[in-house]
């Protein structure tokens, strides 16, 4: 991966300047400057699937069953000679795999002649002159005899046999990688173990003469309650993770370090004053000093650096930093002066200042044009010049407190970065504990879920403090 | 029984980790939940001034205290309804204690007659409703026996103090409304890691963060 560095070294042509070390986390940069758009919607991740709607009437045989206008029901055409000719139905999209658990249902209008209907899960390709369940990868529950075919044409006794007025539901928890299904609202037989790999179609089969089934996708609702069984599982889970013990004073610590590191300083000052009695740091600063002496590191100039800044005063910012480290303004390709000049030109677009705008651009702005990383960052601040109104465009996001916020962290993080104490790996100094906590938490949902192949509910932290719902199917 | 485990180094979970964002929004309002949830009241306040300009809503919050901090109750309480009506429908308490202190300020004004009807009107009803409310309402009302209320057996709500603790508890409310939160979001995750992080465990070894009080990663096993 090209760094910045790389580029400074091939432009300037001779040796890398001294403080190259540049430890504000481009990557991390560029992730929130490009997401600050949209922050709350954008950066959380499109998971919403497409889910079934209806019966695909293309890849059917078309020859045994026919399926009506509205694509919800199948009647069986053929004349069922053999077990080569059942009228079976996919729906149009495969089940969606972003959550915990998929359901439908299917209802038997007519039993017809034998009542040969069946529900289940099919694969893609899948033989649909075939009953779901007969043929390897695929899953069904018949109406017929009650007995689960899973992957052969010989099956089990499983459940109830099912037939006219009669509502049957099928369901996959990813969770715990089995099928399930129900007979008018009551689960039947046992949860089914599910070894199928990729893509399945909810399918409903006929096969009798003048058999009809219709199908619901969750545009009605269901009979079997889903939603109780889904928060039923979810609420056993939650009671097991709540069991687990917790160090009482961590939160106090994680939070007091993330504030130290941040340089907020009159916060932890109320924190530490209302929780004076309660706070035995003593416990856990034993065992871990590492973190605290690095953090307290000039947490006062840090808290008043980044009060400016929140501000709008890059002047003042700026003198300060010439005050008390001019060393950190050494280097004026780094990407905190990068922050600091982008920051002060914005500043005099909110004011209206255009004139002066362009001025400061032609004088501070242009040379970092040189370096490469900073070009999309460059060309959004720019074409704020172009708006008459530049709040209302899509580079409006510029002008947001966040932004503010952005250049005050990389300030923040220039300063830490001299801290004596530092180690020399420069994850310490960018990421607090608590960003640290939390990516593993993450990461380990991810591979979880990589791990199960890539089905099952997937963990979003920004949804989880947002209290987003997502209402199954 | 032999290991069928996936094995992931440490380079290549570090790549894993590198490649998560944790906006620092969603971490600002982690701790903004702590300080509502674990009662720090001045901490919110600070930590929403140096980290989340809302102006707005500080403005707000600001008048209602010191309306309360200056005694005058009728105007206290009508603003925090027009801040959120749905703040005193869900704290009885915090009603009760607004009303009460407007009880207080009318004897500390010499206004009994109309202490006593506010009194029988609103606060009778509410006390009855609740049995802790009942004691308070009392001590309230027994200032009026006392010529001298400032040196009476109950004269602690005469004071200052009084003033500011009611103004502490509707400042603590206003804050939750605006958080929207009642549940400690940070221990919840916190047991969340380790149980996920055990979990994997099973499937994978990988390096675990077995003291969370330096997130410091192990080696895989």
């Amino acid at each position: 991966m090209v760094t910045k560095n790389d580029h400074i070294a091939s432009v300037n042509g001779n040796s890398i300047v001294d403080d190259t070390f540049d430890p504000v986390d481009l990557t991390k940069l560029a992730a929130w400057w490009r997401s600050g758009g949209a922050l709350g919607n954008v950066v959380k991740e499109k998971d919403w699937e497409n889910a079934p709607t209806h019966l695909n009437t293309i890849n059917s045989s078309g020859k045994f069953q026919f399926v009506s206008r509205d694509m919800l029901s199948v009647r069986y055409t053929g004349l069922q000679l053999h077990g080569n000719d059942v009228g079976a139905v996919q729906a149009n999209l495969p089940a969606p795999t972003n959550r915990v658990i998929y359901y439908f249902e299917m209802t038997v209008k007519n039993a017809g002649a034998k009542g040969n209907v069946a529900i289940g899960f099919t694969p893609t390709g899948f033989k649909t002159y075939r009953q779901p369940g007969w043929e390897p990868n695929s899953c069904g529950y018949h109406g017929d005899d009650g007995f689960l075919y899973n992957g052969k044409s010989s099956g089990e006794k499983f459940g109830p046999t099912f037939t006219f007025n009669d509502t049957v539901g099928a369901g996959i928890n990813y969770a715990m990688q089995e099928f399930f299904f129900t007979k008018n609202g009551e689960l039947v037989g046992k949860p089914i173990p599910k070894e199928i790999k990729g893509d399945l179609f909810p399918t409903v089969a006929v096969h009798s003469q003048n058999e009809e089934v219709t199908v619901n996708f969750g545009n009605l609702p269901f009979l079997f309650n889903i939603e109780a069984f889904e928060s039923e599982k979810k609420k056993k889970q939650e009671a097991v993770i709540d069991e687990t013990p917790v160090p009482g004073n961590l939160s106090s610590w994680i939070v007091r370090s993330y504030l130290l590191h941040y340089g907020y300083e009159d916060t932890l000052n109320s924190f530490e004053t209302e929780s004076q009695s309660t706070l035995p740091s003593s416990n856990i600063s034993q065992e871990s000093n590492i973190n605290d002496p690095e953090e307290t590191f000039e947490l006062h100039h840090r808290m008043i650096l980044r009060k400016l800044i929140r501000e709008g005063d890059i002047d003042s910012a700026f003198k300060r930093l010439h005050e008390w480290y001019p060393h950190l303004l050494k280097n004026e390709m780094s990407t905190m002066s990068f922050l600091l000049h982008s920051q002060k030109f914005i500043e005099y677009i909110r004011g209206g200042m255009s004139e002066d705008a362009v001025k400061y651009a032609r004088m501070k702005l242009v040379s970092f044009f040189a370096i490469k990383f900073f070009e999309t960052l460059l060309q959004d601040c720019i074409s704020l010049l172009a708006y008459e109104d530049p709040s209302t465009s899509c580079v409006g996001y510029l002008l947001d407190t966040h932004q503010r916020d952005i250049v005050a962290d990389g300030v923040n993080v220039m300063i830490l970065s001299g801290s004596p104490n530092l180690k020399s790996s420069k994850g310490n100094v960018c990421c607090t504990l608590l960003e640290k906590l939390l990516k593993q938490l993450t990461a380990c949902y991810i591979e979880g879920r990589s791990l199960n192949g890539q089905q099952g509910e997937v963990f979003n932290l920004h949804d989880i403090l947002h209290d987003t719902y997502r209402i199954g199917n | 029984m032999a290991s069928s485990k996936k094995i992931i180094t440490r380079p290549d979970w570090e790549k894993l980790l590198d490649n998560v964002h944790v906006m620092k929004e969603d971490m600002n309002k982690l701790v903004m939940n702590f300080f509502v949830t674990e009662g720090y009241v001045d901490a919110a306040e600070k930590f929403r001034m140096e980290s989340d300009i809302d102006l707005s809503t500080i403005m707000d919050r600001m008048a209602v205290k010191q309306a309360v901090q200056s005694g005058n109750m009728v105007d206290a309480i009508e603003k925090v309804n027009d801040l959120n009506p749905l703040i005193l429908e869900t704290n009885p308490h915090l009603y009760f204690h607004l009303q009460q202190q407007k009880l207080i300020e009318l004897i500390r004004e010499g206004k009994i007659a109309e202490a006593l009807d506010f009194a029988q009107d609103e606060l009778a009803a509410r006390g009855q409703e609740n049995q802790c409310l009942l004691e308070e309402l009392e001590q309230t009302v027994a200032l009026m026996a006392f010529e001298d209320a400032a040196n009476c057996p109950v004269k602690q709500l005469m004071d200052m103090s009084q003033r500011q603790k009611t103004a502490s508890e509707v400042n603590a409310a206003i804050l939750t409304s605006q958080s929207h939160e009642k549940d400690p979001m940070l221990p919840s995750l916190l047991k969340k890691l380790i149980w996920v992080q055990n979990k994997l465990g099973e499937q994978a070894s990988y390096p675990k963060i077995i003291d969370l009080s330096s997130a410091k990663l192990e080696e895989t096993k």
